[in-house]
């Protein structure tokens, strides 16, 4: 798949485009006037799902009353969408300073939201499908800490979107605010493209998928051979659109998956109908998951994902698609040389393995042997599970704090468990059920080598 | 407790006993009431519905006398040169240390009865969820102090996320 260069790519604008949008300083500026349209038609869209879901869920529509319902979803979700968008669009304006991007909006209460742009994060690029069909993006705005951190910009053209993801990620790093002078697009180089190719075939050997389909055949097959058994058939509805959210989670936001290497961090750039493009810095990397499920580790097929601080709270929201993916699919050698360059030492084969203890066997009898916690003198490395493998690193520069537990049945085994703790997000390090004392040494350690 | 939730520096600032003399009061209370309710019941009522109710209550009650002073002893915390150390728990113990750098915040929190007993409880907050260290019954000057202390400490060498 890599003879075709993903279209996200952006490519280099010519010299001499203003580094900050024309009127962004003084007067502020408005998003793109399309806003009002598309935020119609994505909700018209969600009224269209959301009738389909009280349908799966056994609302009972006749034909009539069923297009009746669907011209309403569509009808309403449109009105007031396009009344909405268009308030906000009137409403809202950004302005760039020297210290600040500044949101105004609101239409009843204003709302002026200040972004200091050493406070910045990481600044994302979304384009969902609606609004990627008329070339327009949202602008996402990640700061550190608080449930409230992340803002929005909806819509602006996608040139203007990446003009200013350029502006501010130079200005966070500290670049001066000399308006007059074009921030160059800053060279990046693909590290790797994962093919949908590969990403379907995935998806079709990861166990719930497997698990979806196995369902439904055997719903099928209950539903056609015992006799008065049609109702069975029913659960294929919801078995069905869970398998349809696995393939849209999977396949469709990961098609394309693009990974590169700026100067102050990795790019993501994913998706076939709705695109993102994320940037990840380098020294905002909390901690690196590994998993390695069943099937794909006899295929040495590993996942890799990232915590980042701010990430935890909205992974969840986007459609169920987690932005803490950094490698959806990838071979051992890849994935390890890009965990090095997040992490450095933090090869999980070349640290110390401290097993857990063999009195563990009763809390898992063929989990034990394969769980064990170790340390380079850079990273701290926890590893579990025998059925789907999963490896967290966490750098002891980044390190939160350090727990040690011990529960009256953990008392009665003389085990103990040490957590390493990070950010809200997908690394969870801890070594569960170790001899009592060597948790307590190991925890020790983890506390001296915490930054001070 | 045994030699594996030893503190780091040596000793444990102990919380106050107020704490389990509160508990205790809730305790019996709630027991009580639920004992006068089952007396009520079995009187006036039904006894095979009043009895459980006035066993429940006096099993509350007598849990709650002898949890409350034992939970009391098992907290403590104390600052260690570089890190801040709780525990706490006597079923399920649990240790956790803190650098200060890490400190993103610090929680003083005091319900009416800890207001009247004159105890808060401080939890210290880090950019992870899981570090929950919240200390209960500290006397409420010890507890600003704690505070004021720990978010010097944290300004001092903040490493930031």
């Amino acid at each position: 798949m890599s003879e075709l260069p993903p279209d996200d790519l952006e490519s280099p604008e010519e010299p001499g485009t203003p580094a900050v949008p024309a009127g962004a300083q003084t007067e502020g500026r408005r998003t793109h006037p399309l806003t009002a349209l598309v935020q119609g038609g994505i909700w018209a869209g969600l009224g269209i799902v959301g009738l389909f879901n009280a349908f799966v869920n056994g609302d009972s529509f006749s034909l009539f009353s069923g297009v009746i319902a669907v011209a309403a979803a569509v009808a309403g979700g449109l009105l007031i969408g396009l009344i909405a968008g268009f308030l906000r669009w009137y409403f809202t304006r950004y302005f760039i300073d020297g210290t600040e991007l500044r949101i105004e909006s609101g239409v009843i209460f204003r709302t002026s939201r200040r972004i200091p742009y050493e406070r910045l994060q990481s600044v994302d690029i979304d384009e969902p499908f609606l609004a990627r069909l008329v070339k327009l993006s949202e602008l996402h705005m990640e700061m550190a800490g608080g449930g409230e951190s992340r803002s929005t910009l909806r819509f602006l053209p996608l040139d203007e979107s990446r003009q200013l993801r350029r502006v501010l990620l130079a200005r966070a790093h500290g670049a001066g605010a000399d308006e007059a002078v074009a921030v160059a697009e800053e060279q990046r180089e693909v590290i790797t493209v994962v093919g949908p190719d590969r990403i379907i075939i995935g998806t079709l050997l990861s166990l719930d998928f497997l698990f979806a389909v196995a369902a439904i055949v055997t719903l099928l097959i209950v539903g056609f051979a015992v006799p008065d058994a049609w109702a069975v058939l029913g659960g294929i509805i919801p078995t069905g659109f869970w398998l349809v959210q696995i393939i849209g989670s999977r396949v469709i936001a990961q098609w394309n998956f693009t990974l590169s290497r700026g100067s102050r961090g990795l790019r993501i750039e994913r998706g076939l109908l709705s695109r993102s493009s994320q940037t990840i810095p380098y020294e905002r990397v909390q901690g690196i998951a590994v998993v390695e499920p069943f099937i794909w580790r006899k295929l040495g097929w590993q996942r890799l994902s990232v915590d980042i601080a701010g990430y935890g709270a909205s992974a969840d929201e986007e459609n169920g698609v987690s932005d803490t993916t950094l490698l959806p699919i990838s071979d051992p050698p890849l994935a390890r040389a890009v965990a090095e360059e997040l992490i450095a030492g933090s090869d999980p084969d070349s640290v110390e393995r401290t097993p857990v203890s063999r009195r563990s066997w009763v809390f898992a009898p063929i989990g034990y042997r394969f769980r064990w916690v170790g340390a380079s003198d850079r990273t701290f490395v926890a590893r579990e599970g025998w059925i789907s493998r999963h490896t967290d690193l966490v750098p002891h520069h980044k390190t939160q704090s350090v727990a040690l537990r011990q529960g009256p049945l953990q008392r009665w085994r003389k085990v103990a468990t040490i957590e390493v703790h990070t950010p809200p997000g997908p690394v969870n390090a801890e070594g569960r059920h170790l001899d009592a004392l060597v948790a307590r040494e190991i925890a020790d350690q983890q506390i001296a080598r915490a930054p001070h | 407790m045994s030699d594996l939730f030893t503190s780091p520096t040596g000793d444990w600032t102990a919380v106050s006993p107020r704490l389990a003399t509160a508990r205790r009061l809730i305790g019996v209370s709630c027991g009580g009431v639920l004992l006068l309710v089952g007396i009520v019941v079995t009187v006036l009522l039904w006894w095979w519905l009043g009895v459980p109710i006035a066993i429940v209550g006096i099993v509350i009650a007598a849990w709650v006398w002898w949890w409350a002073p034992r939970n009391r002893r098992s907290w403590g915390y104390t600052e260690g040169p570089e890190d801040f150390v709780v525990r706490g728990g006597i079923m399920f113990r649990r240790l956790v240390a803190v650098p200060y750098g890490r400190m993103q915040f610090v929680d003083v929190e005091a319900g009416p009865v800890a207001r009247q007993f004159g105890f808060a409880t401080v939890t210290l907050h880090t950019a992870s969820t899981k570090t929950a260290a919240g200390i209960p019954g500290v006397p409420i000057d010890e507890a600003n102090r704690l505070r004021n202390r720990l978010t010097e400490l944290g300004d001092s060498g903040g490493a930031g996320v």
